[in-house]
């Protein structure tokens, strides 16, 4: 039972985390109806982002995670612009085969940068607490708090400003958006930023969390799509829900299978939405 | 010259096709223009081009005199020509002041003093402020719709057949909020299936057919030809 409860616990932060990226990926798919897997680089170079300002220039885990979010939304743009945006007139299939190979790029002239090697971050050691016989880090309720934080800001950004506003209305409907005077490629390119910027920013708490390599944000891709797809592509809500149902699904699947199996349980999860609910859990509300 | 003129349109969905093929028509400052014909007709085409949704391959489309075929339609909407589309012509998920807001994007000092207005003008929007656009019916739609369009202040309204869908009482109320809006001053090109409708409350109207201007005059006129009763009215 306790072992159970440790898991759940485990499953929640590790679900907040991976709602941050998941969002990203939704909210891109929203507004440009198309995956862009390449949010996996993304959270890769915001992770390195994140970790040079911190391990280098000794800045705190929350500046660290604003360095990742600002440096994957600007090469978020950049890569969009250069590599996407031509494909765009092609279709979703090709610019989603495009933006595998746009990851694949990213993540080698990551790799030539920075090498191979493991790299954590600067943080204090802390002691865990203890809660009857559950365990629970400083620095993993810290995440909890920055991932949180990350999505409230994004909620407040979409309810109440104006950009916010006609960025949700372009994921509505984009050719009456247009009509309305919306530009769609401003629109395009916010929320390339935004959606890669939440990548970055979940790249450097899944280093916080670890260690960071040029692999970093691939091995995460799977329960990010996961999360996405579960809770209903291009659904903000639906982002949150489906990476907490991934995040505690992986953490007790820990009771039957090893470690190593843990990533079927996306696999599992995309299977069974897109089986049984292929529109996700909350599909209907972008936002 | 008109507020709005629209001569020798030539425009289609692709290359190959063409379903305008040369019309032609004027509006005047502050009059309804009904735009009738049968399905396939090239009607909401016809509205699309002029609004800039698609592009004209031959012909032009002015209005007040200043040259707009070829402009993307957010830069047609500012200059004071609204196009209110007949289908998804609201943001669903967004709430009702939402979409006003969005209806007024491109002025936001502008829209702010324009929402209470529109809210008064139309009290239903204003009890329905705060639901999701997706909650009304589809005659609360439309009013939604037109009001978003009236966020700018246009000179001319293009409506693309707002009864569709309707019941009948909700299509008579749609018409006399058609009426009070042009009483303001603003001129309507409506596209209509509901002829008699359509031509009881526009003072000219256009009849097209397979992409070609047919018939056009004084709506009263037309609606006592023969021809064109027996054609187009059913009768």
């Amino acid at each position: 039972m306790q072992e159970i409860a440790q898991l759940l616990i485990n499953g929640v932060v590790s679900g907040t985390i991976l709602a941050v990226p998941a969002i990203g990926l939704t909210a891109i798919y929203a507004v440009l109806r198309f995956p862009n897997f390449s949010i996996a680089s993304h959270a890769t170079v915001g992770a390195f982002a994140g970790y040079i300002a911190n391990a280098t220039l000794a800045l705190p885990a929350p500046a660290a995670v604003l360095v990742g979010f600002g440096a994957a939304g600007l090469v978020g743009v950049a890569s969009d612009q250069l590599a996407l945006r031509p494909l765009r007139p092609s279709g979703a299939l090709t610019s989603a085969i495009a933006s595998v190979a746009l990851m694949i790029a990213l993540e080698n002239l990551l790799r030539f940068g920075f090498g191979n090697d493991l790299r954590g971050f600067d943080l204090p050691i802390m002691r865990d607490w203890r809660l009857g016989g559950l365990r629970v880090g400083p620095q993993q309720l810290e995440n909890l708090g920055m991932a949180i934080v990350s999505m409230a800001a994004l909620f407040l950004f979409l309810s109440f400003t104006r950009t916010g506003k006609a960025m949700r209305a372009v994921a509505d409907n984009p050719a009456l958006a247009d009509v309305k005077g919306i530009d769609p490629e401003q629109m395009a390119r916010l929320a390339s930023f935004i959606g890669m910027g939440l990548a970055g920013a979940g790249g450097v708490l899944l280093g916080l969390d670890t260690s960071i390599d040029p692999l970093t944000g691939f091995r995460a891709i799977l329960s990010i799509f996961a999360a996405a797809v579960v809770g209903g592509l291009g659904s903000i809500p639906g982002a949150v829900v489906g990476a907490l149902t991934v995040g505690i699904a992986e953490e007790l699947s820990l009771i039957a299978i090893a470690p190593a199996y843990r990533t079927a349980v996306g696999f599992g999860a995309i299977l069974i939405v897109l089986t049984v609910r292929p529109r996700g859990l909350l599909g209907e509300r972008a936002y | 010259m008109g507020l709005l003129s629209v001569e020798g349109l030539i425009a289609g969905y692709s290359a190959a096709d063409e379903i305008l093929k040369g019309v032609s028509l004027t509006v005047e400052v502050g009059e309804i223009v009904a735009i009738l014909g049968p399905n396939g007709a090239g009607k909401s085409t016809l509205l699309k081009a002029v609004a800039g949704l698609v592009k004209p391959k031959r012909g032009s489309v002015s209005f007040a005199g200043e040259r707009i075929d070829g402009r993307a339609p957010r830069e047609v909407s500012a200059l004071g020509l609204a196009f209110v589309p007949q289908e998804q012509n609201v943001f669903p998920r967004l709430s009702v002041l939402e979409n006003l807001e969005i209806g007024g994007y491109a002025d936001p000092a502008a829209a702010r003093r324009r929402i209470p207005t529109l809210l008064q003008r139309f009290p239903m929007l204003a009890e329905k402020r705060r639901q999701a656009a997706r909650t009304l019916s589809g005659g609360q739609r439309q009013v939604l719709a037109m009001a978003m369009a009236l966020m700018v202040e246009p000179q001319l309204l293009l409506l693309d057949e707002p009864s569709a869908g309707l019941s009948p009482i909700a299509a008579e109320r749609l018409f006399e909020t058609i009426q009070a809006i042009n009483a303001d001053g603003v001129a309507i090109v409506m596209v209509e299936q509901n002829a008699l409708e359509a031509l009881a409350i526009a003072r000219r109207s256009y009849i097209l057919v397979d992409g070609r201007n047919s018939r056009s005059g004084p709506s009263a006129e037309l609606g006592a030809d023969p021809e064109v009763r027996r054609l187009f009215l059913g009768g």
